[in-house]
């Protein structure tokens, strides 16, 4: 400071203040070095070319879902009017009114939910003492096993589909019912008991989540190993040192650690459990419990026979696709910063 | 280490009832890993194995409840693979689709991830938006959606009028807009790299909404990156240009294998796919059943073949870092 070439003047001087006047280079030179140079060019230019190209591909995520927001609310007169792109002439809330009292949208919201929480909540575990037991302990096989959790992550469902059907329609734990041959009362008449229908009930999907074989449950498998990977073992060892077990250690220290993670992964399987029509189809026939995929119909009250039918009854397809996600969206805004924070420190490395 | 305390602490005569600490972990390891282990023997293994014999086999149900197999070998196999005209063309039309998606979204994916691990104004909000797809765009809505002919016409500003026929997507209308084809045919670069381009921007929504997680996955890989790396580049007086390709390219490599083996994977068992939704058709006819599962095994073999091949591809260029 001091030895700067031009010593800086002291205006005026007190006890405790000082006032000094520096020799300033003039505003053009600052403004011409600061903003007239090449590089903030190229900086204001990025900035504006990232903004439009994020609004852009917002927008493009985004348009679907507006314009089907916008159409939700249209009245049948509106698709064979010409003029009418987004804005209703009609507005009229008869598509929700008869999509929520016909395909009886709160049965079908509540038995789905209460299906998604459970397997989200068991998944959740599940995957998680799992995802650990690869990732921290040292045992034979244990790659080899772990290749198992990436093969039921590459077999298509469609492989499995019948064979699952089958297994599930004709329920026996290796053949061991079978060979007990037990009775069972039905009709007050003891019928020969061979194996139980667990179609129609929560019991396939439990078993599956149970087991961690659920929906995509084998990249939730993967997910928490490479986190627990990232988890010092120091950590671990100094509480086996204090006297703590293997599965106090899990639940006292690991789990907490791992929140941010679980409620990513929780966060992931209850919205693809959601949205899942494969095994709902497969083990839930029409008519039996109302689920999700059982509110995409065309309500009987809607006359669609009209100029614009197709244009309508896509609206109204679009419109029970706008009450299934809607629970979803309300939660994906509470919840949307555990998903990107959790998935961000858990340090993904192949 | 631990091993040689123990054995040396504890009394000669309870040497033998004292497991060492790598053994009791090892027991406890199998212990975590029982749920998924037991299950896959007694559930999902019988699946798997009646899946391969229903394959090679036809069912007859019977009318009390129950099913009889009778084995035919291969009958199925050829039925699928010779027979039925349209199965081979619709996979082949798939994975060419694929081998073009794959580099389509592992490249977007990672420059969005890049973008939105910038510090800027409204992050927060851009990244709830581009996760929504992962979120909501899968299963039914999905399946909604791939059977839509309401969104085109709402996008699209040249037809008005329900033809029956759903039209032309809108993101093709926007390809058309922006005359792809005129700028790509000046600049003489041949006709196929031109298709694949307009091809991707037609399907723009569509390569958007596949690549939610491969994002979240090279966003997690970026934050793992030591900032002081970064500093000492900048110090070094490298452009942003060159950090990209000298450091945050080969740190992120490892997550572009793992990103490009999971588009494999989620592109093949996703149930808008093509060939899925060919094998689903299949499963609801008559007899359709067993033909179903002989194509998706064949369409699994196909699966790990490709995998292989684009894990053999892709990990010789795979930079990892040694840690510790």
């Amino acid at each position: 400071m001091n030895t700067q070439a031009s010593a800086p003047k002291v205006m005026k001087e007190t006890k405790n203040k000082i006032r000094v006047d520096f020799e300033r280079t003039d505003f053009w030179t600052r403004f011409r070095l600061k903003y007239l140079s090449l590089k903030f060019l190229t900086t204001v230019v990025w900035v504006i070319f990232r903004f439009v190209l994020l609004v852009g591909i917002s927008y493009v995520i985004l348009s679907p879902l507006i314009s089907k927001i916008f159409c939700s609310f249209m009245g049948k007169e509106d698709f064979v009017d010409v003029t009418v792109k987004y804005i209703a002439k009609y507005p009229t809330l008869d598509t929700y009114k008869a999509l929520i009292v016909e395909a009886k949208y709160f049965t079908a919201v509540f038995n789905t939910a209460c299906l998604s929480l459970f397997c989200a909540l068991v998944q959740t575990f599940i995957c998680c003492v799992v995802a650990y037991g690869f990732a921290k302990f040292k045992f034979k096989f244990n790659n080899l096993l772990f290749f198992l959790v990436i093969f039921t992550m590459v077999v298509p469902h469609e492989t499995l589909q019948l064979s699952m059907f089958m297994k599930f329609r004709y329920f026996d734990i290796l053949g061991l019912f079978k060979l007990l041959g037990g009775g069972v009362f039905e009709n007050f008449a003891v019928t020969n008991f061979t194996s139980i229908n667990l179609l129609n009930t929560y019991w396939p999907l439990a078993i599956l989540s149970l087991g961690g074989l659920g929906f995509k449950n084998g990249l939730y498998i993967y997910m928490l190993r490479q986190f627990f990977r990232g988890v010092p073992d120091e950590l671990e060892e100094s509480a086996y040192l204090d006297g703590s077990g293997v599965f106090r250690t899990f639940i006292q220290i690991i789990l907490p650690l791992s929140v941010p993670m679980l409620i990513t992964v929780f966060l992931f399987s209850f919205s693809w459990q959601w949205t899942d029509m494969f095994y709902i189809d497969l083990f839930f026939t029409k008519s039996s419990i109302t689920m999700m995929p059982d509110i995409v119909m065309i309500p009987r009250s809607l006359n669609t026979s009209y100029a614009g039918q197709s244009m309508f009854e896509a609206a109204i397809t679009n419109t029970s696709s706008l009450l299934i996600i809607a629970p979803l969206v309300i939660m994906y805004l509470f919840c949307q910063r555990y998903l990107i924070g959790g998935i961000e420190r858990s340090g993904i490395v192949g | 280490m631990n091993k040689q305390i123990t054995a040396n602490a504890a009394p000669k005569k309870r040497k033998k009832k004292i497991a060492s600490l790598d053994k009791r972990k090892a027991r406890a390891g199998w212990w975590f890993i029982m749920p998924f282990l037991a299950t896959f023997v007694i559930v999902y293994l019988p699946i798997i194995i009646d899946s391969i014999k229903f394959s090679v086999s036809k069912l007859t149900m019977l009318a009390g409840g129950g099913y009889i197999t009778e084995y035919v070998g291969f009958e199925n196999y050829r039925q699928a693979l010779f027979v039925d005209e349209n199965f081979g063309q619709i996979v082949v039309a798939g994975v060419k689709q694929l081998i073009f998606d794959i580099p389509a979204i592992v490249i977007f994916s990672l420059f969005m991830a890049v973008l939105l691990n910038q510090k800027m104004l409204g992050r927060a909000l851009f990244r709830a938006i581009f996760f929504i797809p992962v979120i909501i765009g899968t299963g039914i809505v999905e399946y909604i959606d791939k059977s839509n002919t309401m969104l085109s016409y709402m996008t699209d500003s040249s037809s008005s009028i329900d033809n029956g026929s759903g039209g032309v997507s809108a993101n093709e209308s926007l390809a058309m807009a922006a005359n792809l084809d005129w700028l790509f045919g000046n600049m003489r670069v041949g006709g196929e790299l031109m298709d694949y381009v307009v091809d991707i921007i037609a399907n723009v929504y569509d390569i958007i909404s596949r690549s939610g997680v491969q994002m979240l996955i090279f966003l997690a890989g970026l934050q793992s990156i030591s900032p002081a790396i970064y500093e000492s580049c900048q110090i070094d007086g490298a452009a942003a240009w060159e950090t990209f390709w000298k450091i945050t390219f080969p740190m992120i490599s490892p997550m572009i294998l793992v990103n490009a083996i999971y588009t494999v994977i989620d592109s093949f068992t996703r149930s808008s796919n093509s060939v899925m939704m060919y094998i689903d058709g299949i499963y609801q006819e008559v007899g359709g059943p067993v033909l179903s599962s002989a194509m998706s095994w064949i369409y699994f073999v196909i699966v790990l073949v490709l995998i292989g091949v684009v894990a053999g591809l892709i990990s010789g260029y795979v930079f990892y870092q040694r840690r510790d």
